[in-house]
Parts: C-alpha cells; sequence; structure tokens
C-alpha cells in the first residue's frame, strides 16, 4: 500500500507560490510599481482606464499580466483536456458582487495577491486589509455552512467558454497594432509598467501554475477553517516568504506603516475594503486571481465576474471610491490617505448588497 | 506516515450540495468527512464527501432520497 506523501500534497501549491512571488519581484524589477508586481484589482482597474471606461489619468494601461493569467490557464486547461464551457450559476449576481469586490479591493488599494505581496515588502499598513480580509472570509463560511449556494452551473457551447479569452487575445492586439485607440498613463501607477513581454510572460507562467494548483487566496483560507485542509492556504504562504526572501536581498525591505508604495494608513477602510473582498470571494468561489483562471478554463460565469469587476473599477474612479496612497506635502506633513465619504458609503452599501444576496440565496425552510 | 487508503469521494455541482451531504450523513450516523475536491478529479475547487467505500449504497440511497443532487463518485487512495 502507498504512503501520504508531503510532496505529492504540497509540491505543486508551493511551487506556484514561489513561482508567483519571483515573478511579482521580477515584474518590479523591470518597472511595475513597488509591492505591485501583481495585482489583479489594480490591473483590471488600469485595463478599465485604458478601454476609457474611467478617466483617472493615473491608472490607464492594458496590463498584459492579466491576459497571460487568463491565456496561460486556457493553455494549461486544454492540454489537460480540463477546458469545459459552463455558465449558468446567477450571472447576474456574480457580475455585482465582482463589483463590489473590486470597490473594496480599490478602498484598501490592492487585491488579496497584493495584499501578500505589500505584507512581503514590509508594509505594515496591509495588515488591517489582511484582520479584515480574514474576517470577511469567516463570514462567508458561516454562509457557506448555512446553505449558501449561488446555484450550479451547466454545461453550454464551447463559445461562451472562450469569451474573456477572446476579449483577452482582442486586448492584446490593441496593444500591440492599435496602441492609439487605449489610454496610456503618463506619470502615476500606471505609466510604471514592465516591458510588455516581459508582462505577458509572467502572467503566462502564473496562470499556467495557478490551473495546475488551484491556488485562490480566498480558498486557501476557506479550506483552512472548514476542512483543516492547508494546502491552498501553503501557496498564499509561499508567495509571502517569497517576496519577504526576495526584497532582504534586494534591500527593498522597508517594514513600516509610513509611506508605503500605494498604500494607505486608513486602517479602519482598509479592513472593512478587504472584508467585502473577503465575504464577496467565498461567495463567488474564489478570489479575483481564482476567477481570471476559472474563466480561461471556460467558466462563462467567471467571465461575467471579471468583466463586473471592471466595470467596479471604473465605478470606483468615477465616483472617488476608490483609496487615495499616502502622501507627503511640500511643507514636509505627512498627509493620510484612504478613502472618502463616497468611498465609505460604497463600502457599506457593498456589505449590505452582498447580505441581500446572501439572504436571497439561502436554502428555503423546508429544504433544511 | 499515513498509508493511502481506498475512499469513496462523492462530489458535487454545488459546495450547499456537499454541506448538505455533511448534514444528512451527521444526522445519520453515517461515517465519512467533508474535504477538498482532489485534484486528479477535477480542476475546480469545491468540496466532496469522502466515505469508506463499503457505504456506497446506502449513501447512494439516502443522498437520492434527501434530494441531494450528486456530480461523480470515484473510488480513489487517499
Amino acid at each position: 500500500m502507498r504512503e501520504k506523501s508531503w510532496l505529492r500534497d504540497y509540491g505543486l501549491i508551493l511551487l506556484t507560490g514561489a513561482a508567483v512571488g519571483i515573478a511579482a519581484l521580477v515584474l518590479t524589477a523591470a518597472g511595475n510599481p513597488k509591492n505591485m508586481g501583481f495585482c489583479i484589482a489594480c490591473f483590471l482597474r488600469d485595463i478599465a482606464g485604458a478601454a476609457g471606461m474611467h478617466s483617472a489619468a493615473a491608472v490607464q494601461y492594458v496590463r498584459p499580466e492579466i491576459i497571460g493569467i487568463v491565456l496561460g490557464a486556457m493553455a494549461a486547461a486544454l492540454a489537460a483536456k480540463e477546458f469545459r464551457a459552463k455558465a449558468g450559476s446567477s450571472p447576474a449576481c456574480r457580475f455585482l458582487i465582482g463589483a463590489f469586490v473590486m470597490i473594496g479591493a480599490l478602498a484598501f488599494l490592492g487585491c488579496p495577491l497584493r495584499m501578500v505581496i505589500r505584507l512581503g515588502g514590509g508594509d505594515l499598513t496591509a495588515v488591517a486589509g489582511l484582520v479584515g480580509f480574514i474576517a470577511g472570509i469567516l463570514i462567508g463560511v458561516v454562509c457557506l455552512r448555512r446553505g449558501f449556494s449561488l446555484g450550479r452551473a451547466y454545461p453550454v457551447r464551447s463559445g461562451e467558454g472562450t469569451v474573456l479569452p477572446g476579449i483577452m487575445v482582442l486586448l492584446l492586439i490593441l496593444l500591440l497594432a492599435a496602441p492609439g485607440l487605449l489610454k496610456f498613463s503618463e506619470s502615476g501607477p500606471g505609466s510604471m509598467r514592465a516591458f510588455w513581454c516581459v508582462s505577458l510572460a509572467g502572467g503566462l507562467v502564473v496562470g499556467v501554475l495557478a490551473q495546475r494548483s488551484r491556488l485562490c487566496m480566498a480558498g486557501g483560507m476557506r479550506d483552512a477553517v472548514m476542512l483543516r485542509d492547508f494546502r491552498l492556504l501553503s501557496g498564499f504562504l509561499a508567495i509571502w516568504v517569497t517576496v519577504t526572501i526576495g526584497n532582504l536581498i534586494q534591500g527593498s525591505y522597508d517594514l513600516s506603516a509610513l509611506s508605503q508604495p500605494v498604500a494607505h494608513s486608513q486602517y479602519l477602510w482598509s479592513a472593512l475594503g478587504m472584508a467585502l473582498v473577503g465575504w464577496g470571494s467565498i461567495l463567488l468561489g474564489g478570489c479575483p486571481l481564482r476567477q481570471l483562471i476559472l474563466a480561461g478554463e471556460g467558466n462563462g460565469d467567471s467571465a461575467l465576474t471579471v468583466l463586473g469587476m471592471i466595470v467596479g473599477a471604473a465605478f470606483a474612479h468615477n465616483f472617488g471610491l476608490a483609496g487615495a496612497a499616502d502622501s507627503v506635502a511640500e511643507d514636509g506633513t505627512y498627509v493620510v490617505g484612504g478613502i472618502g465619504a463616497a468611498g465609505m458609503t460604497a463600502v457599506v452599501l457593498g456589505f449590505a448588497v452582498l447580505l441581500v444576496i446572501t439572504l436571497t440565496h439561502l436554502p428555503k425552510k423546508e429544504e433544511n | 506516515m499515513r498509508q493511502l487508503r481506498p475512499r469513496l469521494v462523492v462530489t458535487f455541482h454545488t459546495t450547499s450540495g456537499a454541506i448538505a451531504a455533511e448534514q444528512l450523513c451527521r444526522r445519520l450516523g453515517l461515517e465519512g468527512k467533508l474535504i477538498s475536491v482532489p485534484r486528479r478529479i477535477t480542476s475546480d475547487c469545491g468540496m466532496a464527501w469522502s466515505a469508506p467505500p463499503e457505504l456506497r449504497e446506502a449513501l447512494a440511497a439516502r443522498l437520492r432520497e434527501a434530494g441531494v443532487e450528486t456530480a461523480g463518485w470515484y473510488e480513489l487512495e487517499l
């Protein structure tokens, strides 16, 4: 009889976490913003800006990392005969949840993946986000325990599963062949970018490995809490450790809560923003990165969730909901950033929307 | 190191299906536990019910009676 093998259980997910961490470090060294080698929320927000869906001039660029992740996942799924077009699991609710997950992430200034990368850079302001993210996941787990479900997806024609990969190919063509149709930031985070080939390659590697290993920031904590299964969580920790070691080697590790790159110290709203992300991700069945991977595997519901996130990003910047980074004024005073009244209202509204969706997707009494 | 044992793995279309199976089995005293769906079965990241293989018929009957829809039945070494 064979024995359980630690390497078989944890090898691929640890390799994926390390690869994501290295990719983030390489992309930062190649030009991406500091502590933002990878950020699904920020990069989808940049894509929304590049397409003219919002007019925040500092965050507009078609990020090839996102294109690479989706196409890498699709290639891996096709190679393993795991590409399956399916859809029909409450698509409108998923679109809405995706939009509010994005609003929560932009209140914090990063998705769960960037939260880990920020922690790996020594950014102590991200601890508030981590606390909120865990709290949101615990709320989501309670919902699952009570029978929450958005319903099952059904097999559909393969064309449905190729929608998001198709959009990604179109964006890549526009970026390379018709950049004049797109908007490009000339200053700010959107202007800081690695050469497109490097970004695309980084995305492809992450897409392939994340599809094979099922890496998911929210799923890791859900499985740890509900199943005492720490495999996915180990991928999350591998990213953190890899980025920390890489930053220490490069001398860019800055253990501090002040003047961190593209971060703010409005702790309560960082925590609440990420709580919204955590809860929404559990309801969706995966974090923003996982939604890209599932869309690459042919899941039309996840494709719609990603489109919801892009629309959420456009709303966040058009209506002043996104967080502003801490800064230093000309007279040298430290200016705490964060979100304003509109952003706070949107985050609270997000909790209300998730609550309504949860309550309307619990089993009826007679189904218990 | 723990030996791998043959297990019956039941998958569901939704997480709520897996949780309903867990609640049903707890109520009926049927042995088993919730696990993460093994990667070799699917690239989806849901939950599955793992039980001794000899419980297959009893489990199938109980789940059918309770109206819990399953996606697949597998016998694996876990």
